[in-house]
């Protein structure tokens, strides 16, 4: 019941846009007004005029090209799950948690011939590095490998201070979990796309929009799990 | 023990900024940074701007001392914590950064080409005019209230839609700016970062012009949505835009009721 309503209720919203969008479209059929007096948005939603800002008021630069080959744009419009998590604030009704699950659980490809750890130091250089994927006014230059970024919010190995803490820390973490075939696929998952266990999570899914590749995955997890890494090298149990 | 520093930060904090004694971490870092440096930077940029501001200049040799922000023309005290707000002269909702940009187009016969117009950032070698005479102007409400107006509908539909667009997740990380500014107490590496529902700590955060200690120079709102939505890894966002706009009205009424510290010093 609740289900069906909520269909309804997203397929009168679906209508809502629609509408929106004929009538801003036909708005840019006539000579483009200037100001925002000349323009009726009084009766526009906030979420409708936010659409509006982001594709059609010229706020962004969305014809630049993106690493991945498509334009700015593309990086613009919201896939289902960043919709989803956005309206709800990142706290998903449980109805919504279990789908954010499923769909996540799906979403994850692994390697061919088994989830691998790779050479851990450079796994420590792509979980310190913050380069790839900014556009704007300073493009990253992918000729120099694209990092994971994750001290920005993780500690990992002790010994680095300069650790964020927006997600928990990953001290030690193969030194207290061990490297078995479960814990290879936690993290992989993690990695991958953590909404298959932490439904609108902040962390990105670095597997899902290609952020990080097969191989760089596998050095990063080889970082986490691997006994010679700084990460659990000095922890004693 | 533990209250007798507090009592010291409180006295440190009071002597040199008037802010509060507090637990956010955010906020005694930015003490800190207070007690290191005997005076902010910012202030040259803002004698600068002074100079700017008053200065006859322009293809009209004209100064920007009729220029309305808000609160009729040439009214500088108040008028920057009364904004972003709706301008009927130019039909649109704007901030400080744009409406200065307006005189210097109307009032002085500035065209989009000319350097004071043109240059919208600092460099190490060169300071923008427009961050200058912007710190100066802002520099007008310091210590006043954050209390942007929200008479007009478009005033209400802008910040209403910079909530949703704070909110909104997208791009390669699925970053939003509320990724960074929801829980308290957090980091991103060593850097605090401030609370959008905590006045206290985001009056603070939102005080923009704030000399860089970082850049070793005085950036803008218009610079920190810049960095923000480029670090989200989202489209660059255009100087002086409307959705820049919706985000700053949507910060500065978050801000609303919390002190307005300008020019600020940041990380």
């Amino acid at each position: 019941m609740n289900k069906q309503n909520n269909i309804v209720g997203h397929t009168l919203i679906a209508i809502g846009m629609a509408l929106v969008s004929v009538t801003l479209m036909a708005g840019c059929a006539q000579p483009r007004p200037d100001t925002q007096a000349e323009r009726d948005f009084s009766r526009l939603s906030p979420e409708a005029y936010a659409e509006y800002l982001i594709f059609r008021s010229g706020s962004f630069n969305l014809a630049q090209e993106t690493q991945e080959g498509g334009t700015a744009a593309d990086r613009m419009a919201q896939d289902v799950l960043q919709r989803m998590c956005s309206e709800a604030r990142n706290r998903p009704q449980p109805e919504m948690a279990v789908r954010i699950v499923g769909a996540a659980r799906d979403s994850i490809v692994y390697p061919e011939g088994g989830i691998q750890l790779g050479d851990w130091r450079q796994g420590a250089e792509l979980a310190r590095s913050g380069t790839g994927f900014r556009i704007g006014h300073n493009v990253d230059d992918h000729s120099r490998p694209v990092g994971g970024n994750c001290y920005a919010c993780h500690q990992l190995d002790p010994d680095e201070l300069g650790f964020g803490n927006l997600g928990p820390s990953l001290a030690a973490y193969g030194a207290l979990r061990g490297d078995s075939e479960a814990v290879r696929r936690f993290v992989y998952d993690m990695i991958y796309n953590p909404h298959s266990y932490f439904p609108c999570t902040q962390m990105p899914r670095f597997g899902v929009s290609q952020f990080l590749n097969q191989e760089s995955i596998s050095h990063i997890m080889a970082y986490l799990l691997d006994p010679q890494s700084p990460v659990n090298v000095r922890h004693s149990r | 023990m533990l209250k007798k520093f507090l009592a010291g930060v409180a006295l440190a904090g009071g002597l040199v900024g008037g802010a509060m004694a507090s637990d956010s971490p955010y906020l005694t870092g930015r003490e800190q940074l207070l007690m290191l440096a005997d005076d902010n930077p910012a202030e040259l940029t803002l004698w600068r701007g002074e100079e700017l501001f008053h200065e006859v200049r322009g293809p009209k040799n004209v100064s920007l001392e009729r220029c309305d922000f808000g609160l009729g023309p040439g009214v500088l005290k108040g008028a920057y914590v009364r904004m972003p707000r709706w301008f009927e002269d130019a039909g649109k909702v704007m901030d400080l950064e744009s409406r200065i940009i307006h005189c210097m187009k109307t009032l002085q016969g500035f065209t989009d080409e000319d350097d004071p117009v043109a240059r919208k950032h600092s460099s190490d070698t060169r300071e923008a005019d427009l961050v200058a005479i912007y710190t100066y102007v802002a520099s007008q409400s310091n210590g006043m209230k954050w209390n942007p107006p929200m008479n007009h509908p478009m005033e209400r539909l802008t910040r209403n839609a910079g909530e949703v667009l704070f909110h909104r997740r997208a791009g390669s990380m699925d970053f939003a700016c509320a990724t960074c500014h929801s829980t308290p107490r957090k980091r991103i590496r060593l850097s605090f970062l401030p609370v959008a529902s905590n006045v206290e700590e985001w009056s603070k955060a939102v005080s923009w012009p704030a000399y860089r200690i970082g850049h070793g120079v005085v950036r803008t709102s218009q610079h920190r949505v810049r960095g923000c939505y480029y670090q989200m890894r989202q489209a660059g966002i255009q100087f002086g835009s409307d959705a820049s706009i919706a985000i700053i009205s949507y910060w500065t009424h978050q801000a609303q009721g919390g002190v307005a510290t300008l020019p600020d010093l940041k990380r």
